[in-house]
Order: C-alpha cells, then sequence, then structure tokens
C-alpha cells in the first residue's frame, strides 16, 4: 500500500529521490541539518558574531556613526574596573590592603556581577529543594495526584510578564498587603519596590515561586524511572525510609536533578523579564539588563553593552562547564 | 513475614493503650509503626505546596473584582465586587486580538520548530557522522546568550526593506509581522525540542526502521512514517514545551512589534497596555492576566501526563 503512494509521489521528485537515497550516511545527515543550522547561522551564529565585533569597537556617544574605531578588549577592563558608563556599574569593588583585602564600591545589590550570580545561587538552591519537596509528593500514588500535579506545574506556565505582575502588584504599598506584612516583620522598608535589597529577595520569593515547578516535572520524570522493585528489596531487607531515600531515590534521581539544575543556572543567570516588570532595572540592576539598558537607555554606549552581552555568556558558560565535569563523574548523564 | 510481626506488635500496643486519649494513641501507635506518622506529615506537606503554589492565583483573582480605585490592602477578600471587569477588558483593548496574535504566533513557531528539530534529531540520535559532538555543542551554545547579544543585529535586519519580499509584505520589511517573532523566537526554542527528539529517536530500534526501508519506503518516508509515530509522546512533550515557551517569552515579544495589535503584538503587550499614560488599570490588568493564563493551565491538566511520561521516556533517561 504504501509503495503503491511511494511510486506515484516519485513521479515528479524521482531525481530528487533518488539523489537522496544515493547520499552516503554523513551526506544525508549534514542535508538534513542544513535547515537548523540555516536558522540558527541566521538568527544565533551571525547576531553574535556581528556583537562580538561590535564589543571590540569604541562607544561614539555623539555623531551619526553609533561606534567608534577599534579598541580591543578596552571596553571589557572598562566593565571589570568599574569605568564603564553604564547606569549601574557591573562589578565595582577595590583592592585594599587590609582585612577583608576588599571594598566595594557602590552596594551590593547595585552591581550587576554580584546580583546577577546570588540571584542564580540561591535560586537554584531553593527551587533545588523545593522541586525535590514537590516532586517526592508527586511521586506518590494518591487519590487526586491529577489535580495537585496540575496544580503544582501551573505557575511554571504563567507568562513573565504576569508573575511579575502579581508580586509588582502584591508589594506595590497602595496595592497588596505583602509591603505592609513585611514592614510589620521588620524585614523590609515601607516602599521595597524602591529598595535594591529588598526587591532582590522579592524577585527570588517570584521566581522560585515560577520555577519550582519546573525543577519539580524534571526531577519528577527522574524519579519516575526509578525501578519500583528496588524499593521492595529495600524493604525487605529492613531499610528505613532514611535509608530508601539515601540509597536508592537519591542516587537514582540525582541525574535528573543535576540536568534540571543546569537548565535553570542557564536561566536563572539570563533574568530580565520579571526584573523589569517589576522592580526596574535601576533598582535590580542584572547583567541582562545592563545590556538591555546600554542598547536602548540613550546613552548609546553600543560597545560596552556588547561586551556585557558576551560576559555574561562567558560566566555562563564557566558554570556549564562545571556542571559538565560533573556529569562525568556521575553515571547515566545525559550526554 | 517482617510485615506480619509488625502487625502483631501494633495490635497490641493498641490493646495496651486503650484507655489512652486519641491523641496519646495515635502518639503510641506512630512511634511502633513509623509509616503512619508519614502519612499526615505527606498531606501537611501537599497542602503547603498547593497553598503557596494557588495562592497568587487568588489573590490576582481577588484583585481582579476590586473595583478600579477601591485596591487597599487586598488579602482574602476583595474590596467590593465587580466581575464586569472580565468583560471591560475587551473593551478597552482588543484584548482578544491581542490573545489571538500569541495564539498563531506560538502554534506557527511550534509546527516549524517540530519539523526542523525532527530532521536535526533524527541526525544527532540516529545517524554516525564525523563532527556530531561539536555540531551539538553549537546547538547547545545558543542558549548560553542572554536573547540581547542577538538583538541589535536581528533588530537592524528585520528592519532593513527587502525588495524581495515586497510583494509578500507591505512594505518589505518583517518588523510588524508575525515573522518577526515566530523567527528569533524557533532559534531560541529549537536547541531544547532538538535534545528532548534526539534522545527519542535514539531509542527507536534499528530493525523497525531496516524493515521501512526494506518495504521500498524513502529515507525521509521512513523518518516522518516510523520514526515520528512511534516517538508520539516525545514530540507531545517538546511540542507542548515549545508552545508554553513561547506564549511565556518576554524578550523579543516585549521589543520586536510596536505594541499595537493589527501588528501582531502578543498578549505580553495587551496586558501592559493597561498601564496608560496618567492611570494604570491594575484590576483591569490583573483580569487580562487571569484571562491570559487560562489557556496554559488548560494545556497544562490535558497534557501534564504526557509531558511526565514524555521527559521519563526520554529526555532524562540515559
Amino acid at each position: 500500500m504504501s509503495t503503491e503512494t511511494e511510486r506515484h509521489e516519485r513521479g515528479r521528485l524521482a531525481p530528487v529521490v533518488d539523489w537522496m537515497e544515493n547520499l552516503s550516511e554523513a551526506a544525508y545527515a549534514y542535508l538534513l541539518l542544513i535547515p537548523a543550522f540555516g536558522l540558527l547561522t541566521l538568527i544565533a551564529f551571525y547576531p553574535m558574531i556581528s556583537t562580538f565585533w561590535m564589543s571590540l569597537l569604541e562607544d561614539q556617544t555623539r555623531g551619526a556613526e553609533t561606534l567608534g574605531g577599534f579598541v580591543g578588549l578596552e571596553n571589557y577592563i572598562g566593565i571589570l574596573t568599574g569605568d564603564a558608563r553604564l547606569a549601574r556599574q557591573f562589578l565595582d569593588v577595590q583592592l585594599t590592603g587590609s582585612f577583608p583585602f576588599f571594598e566595594l564600591g557602590v552596594g551590593f545589590f547595585q552591581q550587576a556581577l554580584f546580583v546577577t550570580l546570588s540571584f542564580a545561587i540561591l535560586n537554584v538552591i531553593f527551587t533545588t529543594l523545593i522541586g525535590f519537596g514537590q516532586a517526592l509528593v508527586l511521586d506518590k500514588d494518591f487519590r487526586g495526584r491529577r489535580w495537585v500535579r496540575v496544580a503544582v506545574i501551573i505557575p511554571w506556565a504563567v507568562p513573565i510578564v504576569i508573575q511579575g505582575m502579581i508580586f509588582y502588584l502584591m508589594f506595590q504599598p497602595t496595592v497588596g498587603f505583602g509591603a505592609d506584612v513585611m514592614n510589620a516583620l521588620g524585614l523590609f522598608s515601607a516602599t521595597p519596590l524602591a529598595s535594591s535589597q529588598d526587591s532582590f529577595f522579592i524577585l527570588l520569593i517570584a521566581d522560585v515561586w515560577k520555577t519550582s515547578a519546573f525543577m519539580a516535572l524534571l526531577i519528577l520524570a527522574g524519579l519516575q524511572s526509578v525501578d519500583r522493585s528496588l524499593y521492595d528489596v529495600a524493604k525487605v531487607s529492613g531499610a528505613s525510609t532514611w535509608q530508601r531515600f539515601k540509597l536508592i531515590t537519591f542516587p537514582l534521581a540525582l541525574p535528573a536533578v543535576l540536568v534540571a539544575m543546569l537548565f535553570r543556572t542557564m536561566d536563572a543567570m539570563r533574568v530580565y523579564g520579571l526584573i523589569e516588570s517589576t522592580a526596574g532595572c535601576t533598582t535590580v540592576p542584572s547583567m541582562t539588563c545592563m545590556v538591555i539598558e546600554g542598547m536602548f537607555g540613550g546613552t548609546r554606549i553600543y560597545g560596552t553593552a556588547a561586551a556585557v552581552a558576551f560576559m555574561t555568556a562567558a560566566i555562563i558558560g564557566v558554570f556549564i562547564s562545571i556542571y559538565i565535569v560533573k556529569f562525568r563523574g556521575q553515571e547515566g548523564g545525559v550526554y | 513475614m517482617a510485615t506480619e510481626t509488625e502487625t502483631t506488635q501494633t495490635q497490641a500496643e493498641r490493646d495496651q493503650s486503650d484507655d489512652s486519649g486519641p491523641f496519646q494513641r495515635w502518639v503510641s501507635g506512630s512511634i511502633s509503626e513509623p509509616g503512619r506518622a508519614y502519612r499526615p506529615m505527606f498531606w501537611l506537606v501537599t497542602v503547603f505546596f498547593l497553598v503557596t503554589t494557588l495562592f497568587p492565583f487568588y489573590w490576582l483573582f481577588m484583585v481582579a473584582l476590586t473595583p478600579e480605585g477601591q485596591l487597599q490592602n487586598v488579602v482574602f477578600t476583595p474590596n467590593g465586587f465587580n466581575p464586569g471587569v472580565f468583560i471591560e477588558i475587551f473593551q478597552i483593548l482588543p484584548f482578544h486580538r491581542y490573545m489571538f496574535n500569541s495564539f498563531v504566533i506560538a502554534t506557527v513557531t511550534t509546527a516549524f520548530v517540530l519539523v526542523v528539530a525532527s530532521l536535526a534529531g533524527y541526525v544527532f540520535g540516529r545517524l554516525r557522522f564525523p563532527g556530531k559532538n561539536p555540531l551539538m555543542l553549537l546547538v547547545l551554545l545558543v542558549s548560553f546568550f542572554p536573547p540581547a547579544a542577538f538583538f541589535i543585529p536581528l533588530n537592524d535586519l528585520f528592519n532593513t526593506n527587502f525588495d524581495i519580499l515586497e510583494p509578500v509584505l507591505s512594505n518589505g520589511s518583517l518588523y510588524n509581522t508575525p515573522y518577526a517573532l515566530v523567527i528569533p523566537m524557533s532559534a531560541l526554542f529549537m536547541p531544547l525540542a532538538i535534545f528532548i527528539l534526539t534522545t527519542f529517536y535514539s531509542q527507536i530500534p534499528d530493525g523497525l526502521e531496516d524493515a521501512a526501508r526494506v518495504e521500498g519506503t524513502t529515507r525521509l518516508g521512513a523518518l516522518f512514517r516510523v520514526i515520528i509515530p512511534l516517538s508520539a509522546p516525545g514530540v507531545a512533550t517538546a511540542g507542548v514545551l515549545t508552545f508554553i515557551g513561547v506564549y511565556n517569552e518576554f524578550f523579543f515579544s516585549f521589543l520586536m512589534t510596536d505594541g499595537q495589535p493589527q501588528n501582531w503584538a502578543p498578549v505580553l503587550q495587551g496586558i501592559l497596555g493597561f498601564q496608560g499614560q496618567y492611570q494604570t488599570l491594575y484590576n483591569a490588568m490583573a483580569a487580562a492576566s487571569i484571562v491570559a493564563v487560562l489557556p496554559m493551565a488548560i494545556l497544562v491538566v490535558v497534557a501534564q501526563e504526557k509531558i511526565v511520561s514524555g521527559l521519563t521516556a526520554g529526555g532524562l533517561k540515559e
């Protein structure tokens, strides 16, 4: 039956089909990769290279031309020493002679590098713990599991702009209760969205709320692939619940947890939309914020902005390689 | 055997403490049989997770129901009752048009990503050729960069007028067309789809593909008639993840159109549209957000089993 339609189709396309049938495996592989890599080249690789070139050019804040001459790594050095003309500093640390040997130029939560790194690290720690907890709950068999699962996953399906708005409204003193409650507890100031430190923690809560679900989903997938009979064996040999968790659940779920952490780290390091829709980039500057401010903030520091974009990618790359090294030590990693 | 002794022990325990109160009985029961203590703890944890994940939605609903101008300290109940806001949002702005735009963009992107990523996933999952690992790393590399790193060159590219496109698009540039969102987002979400599909396609036994080939199917025919149908859960997972990702995306949705609904601005711009120059209609924003989340919630309800089983079967196992 299928051969008949095959023949029918072959009528006009015969030369193309024959040509494809006769390609070697490698040539056929490259042929099928053309659409994917064509798109990636146009949308990702070409702009990346072009942005990299921009990062090596001087900022030109006046005149018709937007970029000046070639300055090599000067933009990168400017960013790292706190001399760049960014609205908020990327990194502003002076080395001093006495303990603790360095001094912050501006507040910790006003330096993009520290904000982004602490955001990513705290975010990954909390989402992993909460996501693991949620996954353990969802892995059990109980009545209504389907709906509990839906409820836990839903925050992850919320558009970033809505996620930002919920928490913006909650901590907006004229609308929500969050500002009053936290102020009464003495944790936040009266207008938390105007303070860098308070806003940082609001963003952290907002993102943990949304992305724990993603963690839970990936870890749950890992837990579900654990062979159930292992638990029966453990039970018969008298292992306690904690031992079962420590010796079976945890090691077998670890690869899934690491993959989930890897994706979460990459995402958290690029945080932008959430900040833009809650506290704003001036209050909590992340690395991506710096790029956007530099490009659209009206200061026309395109070279510096491009350099920040590349430094962000480089820092993400460092974190990824840590994970990849960790993967190597694990059995059953994905790649 | 072990269970047998356990039950007799518990029985003895129970007889012993018959005259004590129910709480004491429960405590001694949980000491002799820890499994019983875990059950209430389990429900406690479950309820905690349910409350923390669902409360923000409930609160948003309360904000939406509160009439404009009375938004002070909304906690558990709305200040007033104004369900009409769910109709108003469609009158103040053509919010349905924003939703429609988002749907079209997400659907087209998902379809496109699935076709292109299927070809790539097939190659990475089933064929052997030199340069496979470096090429896969190159795909992953895309996800390192903040979308901002692509933006300026892309913005220039999309604002350039191409004479070839003149007959299709009004002024020959891609800005303010759905393509300005579909093209970059396809590239953005393709790496994930490729990785999911690669693991799925690699698990189909070679024999099935060979059998189809012996029957006289072409190489591409074997992919589309054998491999893809057999990996349906994986394709569904990749599709749902891409669709939700595109619908929720912030960066390009925010910057690639001028925010006008007739210019294919997505739902994000619709919600921000209630933020006027002189006043912000918080209740309308809240109502619009709820309307915009609903389709995603329905998708999660329908597809959650698929997503979890899809990730279990392929994505994360070796």
